[in-house]
């Protein structure tokens, strides 16, 4: 453009700048339209993320697995200066580990024969993926690995994501062949937890830092650093009784826990699927929210199916008067 | 002289360059690095390129570009939308009228031009982020992460420099 200078130029440059300049207004203005979009959380968005994972999750998959052997090569100098105490410390952990084989045994035994006298019914079994983590995502704003599995592999939305030592979050969006898992310690992170000795319950609610709170606790709730926090199961959401971590600090307003986790050392990780489908799946939330209409508009409909099923308790009240 | 097809998609494609460096440099910041640290706080490595290319070469990396670079960061890192987009977008803007301020000058002069630039980029992005998750986001991590991306900016430019030397010199 600028070659060819001329009285073209001098015409068309104001109508370029002004051009340019509704360019940028209009950019700005879309930044802010996105912003309103991303808060209405529509399942356009979240199916774009996904979208946008499974993009880039062929080339993470390669170029994660140098940097996976690079670690491991730095962990292995490391293991090596330390070979001793480990030997050692884990000789002692051994030990320990093996009369705590022993009382398993036992009590699962117990456990078995106490479930048949009381006609137990366990829970449903658990499916669980194995996936690699292929990045590390949001730094400083959001705490979310991305895993090489998506809903090809049957990972779906909300199901709880494990690691050896414990839970480590859920899945946000699930992709084809890539998903993104939100870890616990992230702001937009609550999971329904117990307390492992009081059985006290309460909401793990991460705030961007690696000890996420405790919430919800009632005010009579025995906790004391070193206490364990496990998966509650309400809600359907997470299998009950994963550990999660220890709770690390208590104070006058916080209770603090450290997870069982080092988000810098996630390498695999295991999906969860409990068969529930979590409690964010897209049939309940459509569930809660036309529950209203629903009810309006069923009310007919229902009256005859709730005349052979509804009364059948009341009827033989009727019939005895 | 007519170039030929070829020549032409040559053109083209050197003219991605800066756009595809960003991109680059987005897949390395989502890259999982065993180092406790970062794991918290990375730098903000798609922040430098775009601010290295506005200053240097503002009619290869355009507003448009910058905007879209920011939705791609915002969408693969799980961040509220619309955020990065809106920062790049304004460093790309501030950098590319400010850049003849930088030619012929020493490195040192960019570098600390950056070093000012990106206070207000992260904190713009830590205030917008925070507004829009619906509680304060610890300030703390974000400062290790303008450390990171201050200190770590000569590397990024020098490696940004010899590309553009060997690739962009007659485009």
């Amino acid at each position: 453009m600028a070659q060819h200078g001329g009285p073209q130029q001098r015409i068309f440059s104001p109508l370029r700048t002004a051009l340019h300049r509704f360019a940028f207004i209009l950019l700005i203005f879309s930044a802010f339209g996105l912003m309103l979009l991303g808060k209405a959380d529509t399942v356009l968005i979240e199916r774009i993320r996904a979208a946008s994972a499974d993009l880039v999750s062929p080339v993470m998959n390669i170029v994660s697995r140098p940097a996976a052997s690079i670690n491991e090569l730095t962990d292995k100098i490391y293991n090596l200066a330390h070979l001793y105490e480990e030997n050692e410390r884990l000789r002692r952990e051994n030990q320990h580990l093996l009369a705590w084989q022993q009382a398993a045994r036992n009590l699962s035994h117990e456990n078995a024969r106490l479930r048949d006298l009381a006609g137990y019914t366990s829970p449903p079994a658990l499916h669980l993926v194995t996936s690699r983590v292929i990045a590390d995502m949001g730094g400083a704003y959001a705490h979310s690995v991305m895993i090489s599995a998506g809903s090809r592999d049957g990972v779906s939305k909300g199901q709880a994501v494990i690691s050896d030592e414990g839970l480590v979050g859920r899945v946000a969006e699930a992709g084809y062949q890539a998903s993104r898992v939100l870890l616990i310690t992230d702001i937009n992170s609550r999971v329904p937890v117990v307390v492992e000795n009081s059985r006290d319950r309460a909401f793990l609610s991460g705030d961007n830092t690696n000890r996420p709170l405790l919430t919800f606790l009632t005010a009579d709730a025995a906790v004391a650093p070193g206490d364990r926090i496990l998966t509650s199961g309400h809600g359907g959401a997470f299998p009950p009784g994963i550990p999660i971590g220890v709770v690390s600090s208590v104070s006058e307003n916080a209770v603090r826990v450290a997870p069982m986790f080092r988000r810098h050392q996630l390498e695999y990780l295991r999906v969860a699927d409990y068969g529930l489908h979590g409690i964010l799946s897209n049939e309940r939330i459509q569930q809660s929210q036309s529950a209203n209409n629903e009810n309006t508009v069923d009310v007919s409909p229902d009256i005859p199916d709730g005349v052979g099923i509804v009364p059948a308790t009341p009827d033989p009240a009727g019939e005895a008067q | 002289m007519k170039p030929g097809v070829w020549q032409r998609l040559d053109i083209i494609a050197r003219g991605l360059l800066p756009a595809f460096s960003v991109f680059v440099l987005l897949l390395i910041n989502l890259l999982p690095i065993s180092v406790p640290l970062l794991s918290t706080a990375s730098p903000a490595l798609a922040l430098m390129a775009v601010f290295y290319w506005s200053v240097n070469r503002p009619d290869l990396l355009t507003g448009v570009t910058a905007f879209l670079l920011g939705l791609l960061q915002d969408l693969l890192m799980g961040l509220p939308l619309g955020v990065s987009s809106l920062v790049l977008l304004l460093v790309q803007t501030g950098s590319a009228s400010q850049g003849r301020f930088f030619h012929n000058k020493p490195f040192s002069v960019m570098w600390w031009g950056f070093a000012l630039v990106a206070i207000p980029a992260l904190l713009v992005q830590w205030l917008l982020s925070s507004a829009l998750i619906g509680a304060l986001l610890p300030i703390k991590a974000t400062l290790i992460s303008y450390v990171l991306t201050a200190v770590l900016f000569p590397t990024v430019a020098w490696v940004l420099a010899r590309a553009q030397n060997s690739l962009l010199r007659y485009v």
